[in-house]
């Protein structure tokens, strides 16, 4: 009936929610395109565009949030320091390659042509002198290279977590303490990037970054779709790839370990390296996704990957329901656009006569109701919606739903032997 | 019948309290052997220890014909080099079906990229249609193992032991809980499991273990106290006076 055939079937025919979801995201990034300023109708403002597309990134880091708590189990609280060092990554190169522009203006004009050192002298003040400084850091050796920093987008993520997760993992730390360890890591980085001396610009952070080097003619309308494609594109490989991941082998093993890490370890799972890998893989999407996020952004700062930013994240799955890729995705697009919706000031207030109820201080409380109510009352989340949509449409054809098949119903005889 | 695994004068000790003393016994291929005594009397430490799961004060655990230590390598490791071991509790992953349950433990390369890169051929689909129909679950495959009866349950662990296809299995009161048509099932698996390989069964239900027909060592206090057949093991003086005669 509604039991698993056997043997394998087709990817698609067994991830039918990677074609919808697809379908959906495509019909979504056509529908901005053609209401926006830049290339449509022009309904759509571009900084609203530009929320859009980050909520896109953000669905993406909470695709990597699902996979690492929702199907292994590791409740990682500190995936938004990877989500930050990605955005940093490439907004050194963003940063440097648009003060060269400049420099190289400002500088054309003068009666003997500047040196390199001279141009190079020039941007450092540009940069630094905001921080008292205009000695680039060595932090800075790659930022006028394009393809180098966009490696570092995937390789500084990477190797953090590669490190951290071979050091934690390795002494067996698991559930609250791993979370507490992860928090350490994010709050250290934060104070460390708070630092001036760290080379990065301490508290100022990376600024302008929504300008593209050489593209000073193009207009931000034109440009936030633009980075709408990519974020779009992003997530729909990401979704594809993560449904890739746990529908197979390796998603059997890393849920099995999330049920019963010791029982997986006896089958003869080195669990220390399935956890490491999915922790690592994680981290690098979530640095993609910062890369993505930051440029719409404009600007990164330390504040960012606050410990806080990682528990959102946490409670962006845990709403949207893990375990699901849906979950996580629909648990970050409504939660993150609702916290802007409410926090932007264009939520109504509420009087009460006595008192004022205002969104900008109250949406946090109602977040925080929010979450206790869908972990006691529904704890699949918004994606168990879902879930309860299709199982309703599986019954309506006269056939009883997946819920019908019960325990105990097929005890097999004892066989005589 | 070579030895399989040589448990050779062990100490280990908790805090003080030494739950393994000076434990030693050889274990054959193929055999089944039950081991049997009180509360307390290091049964399930000594599991630990053959798994790698606790490590021992000392003494050491051989393994194979060249007798190489199995104190040095992970819990993992040593699985994969033939140890299988049941719980008393029956553990299966009961979000997965019966099918990946058993798919999880049929023998493949361990490593993250070996499972990433894993793709099923029709000989491991036939394998556990075969293991299926030889646990009695073939027409449950597609259901959740949560869904399962505490019985079938308990068949299904065994199930995935022998989908592991160990040298060694080490299985940890696999009748408790049954109903008498479910020991039967379970000890027939047992003596089938058992001309292959080792098969160590640790279990408190005399009955059982008679219906085993093995040869069975009693353990008190961290030491092998008898062992011979169960009519020799239950004439015996002192195991009558700490363990039967109570």
């Amino acid at each position: 009936m509604s039991a698993r055939p056997a043997s394998r079937r087709p990817f698609f025919a067994d991830n039918p929610s990677v074609l919808i979801f697809i379908a959906a995201l495509g019909v979504f990034t056509a529908l901005a395109t053609i209401l926006s300023e830049g290339f449509g109708l022009g309904l759509l403002s571009t900084s609203l565009v530009k929320t859009l597309g980050k909520t896109l990134c953000l669905c993406m880091i909470a695709i990597a949030m699902d996979l690492v708590w929702g199907y292994c189990g590791i409740l990682s609280l500190g995936h938004f320091a990877f989500f930050g060092l990605g955005g940093y990554m490439i907004g050194m190169w963003l940063m440097y390659a648009r003060t060269e522009d400049i420099v190289a203006e400002s500088l054309a004009n003068a009666p003997i042509p500047p040196t390199e050192q001279e141009v190079v002298d020039a941007i450092g003040v540009q940069i630094f002198g905001v921080v008292g400084s205009s000695e680039f850091p060595w932090i800075w050796t790659f930022a006028d290279s394009l393809a180098l920093q966009l490696a570092l987008v995937v390789l500084v993520p990477g190797l953090l977590a590669l490190a951290f997760g071979w050091l934690a993992f390795r002494s067996r730390v698991t559930g609250v303490y791993l979370s507490i360890l992860t928090q350490a890591m994010t709050l250290a980085l934060s104070l460390y990037l708070f630092q001036n001396d760290t080379g990065l610009r301490g508290n100022n952070g990376l600024s302008g970054l929504q300008n593209l080097p050489g593209l000073d003619d193009t207009p931000q309308s034109v440009v936030s779709i633009w980075f709408l494609w990519a974020s779009a594109l992003a997530l729909g490989l990401t979704y594809l790839f993560a449904a890739w991941l746990v529908s197979g082998k390796f998603g059997s093993v890393v849920q099995a370990i999330r049920d019963d890490e010791a029982r997986v370890r006896f089958l003869g799972y080195p669990v220390e390296h399935f956890k490491l890998a999915v922790f690592t893989l994680t981290a690098v999407i979530a640095g993609i996704a910062g890369a993505l996020y930051y440029p719409q952004a404009g600007i990164i700062n330390p504040a960012e990957i606050a410990p806080i930013a990682s528990i959102y994240l946490a409670v962006w799955v845990a709403i949207g329901g893990r375990g699901r890729l849906y979950g996580a995705v629909i648990g970050a697009a409504v939660v993150s656009l609702l916290s802007t919706w409410f926090t932007g000031g264009r939520a109504p207030d509420i009087p009460l006569g006595f008192y004022t109820i205002q969104w900008v201080d109250w949406w946090q409380v109602l977040l925080g109701v929010g979450f206790v109510c869908v972990t006691l009352y529904a704890p699949k989340g918004l994606g168990g919606l879902v879930d309860l949509l299709v199982n309703r449409e599986i019954a309506l054809p006269g056939r009883p739903a997946k819920r019908s098949e019960t325990v105990g119903d097929a005890r097999p005889e004892p066989s005589e032997t | 019948m070579g030895a399989l695994l040589q448990v050779d004068d062990v100490f280990v000790s908790f805090d003080g309290f030494k739950a393994i003393n000076g434990l030693s016994f050889v274990i054959g291929t193929p055999e089944l052997r039950a081991i049997i005594g009180p509360n307390g009397a290091g049964k399930t430490t000594m599991m630990d220890i053959i798994t790698g799961k606790t490590r021992p004060d000392s003494g050491d655990v051989l393994w194979g014909e060249g007798g190489a230590s199995l104190l040095k390598l992970s819990e993992s490791r040593i699985a994969q080099i033939g140890v299988g071991r049941k719980f008393q509790r029956p553990t299966v992953f009961g979000a997965q079906t019966v099918r990946d349950n058993l798919l999880l433990s049929l023998k493949s390369d361990r490593s993250p990229l070996g499972a990433l890169l894993f793709a099923e051929t029709a000989e491991d689909a036939d394998r556990i249609e075969a293991l299926a129909e030889e646990i009695g679950l073939k027409d449950a495959l597609g259901r959740p193992a949560g869904a399962l009866s505490h019985g079938q349950k308990q068949w299904l662990e065994i199930g995935m032991l022998l989908a592991q296809d160990p040298k060694l299995l080490l299985v940890d009161e696999p009748a408790a809980g049954m109903t008498p048509q479910e020991r039967e099932h379970t000890t027939e698996l047992l003596k089938q499991a058992a001309t292959t390989r080792a098969v160590v069964v640790v279990e408190h239900d005399m009955e059982f273990i008679r219906r085993l027909g093995c040869r069975v060592t009693v353990l008190h206090e961290g030491s092998v106290l008898a062992e011979g057949s169960i009519d020799h093991v239950t004439q015996n003086q002192q195991v009558i006076d700490v363990y039967l005669g109570r």
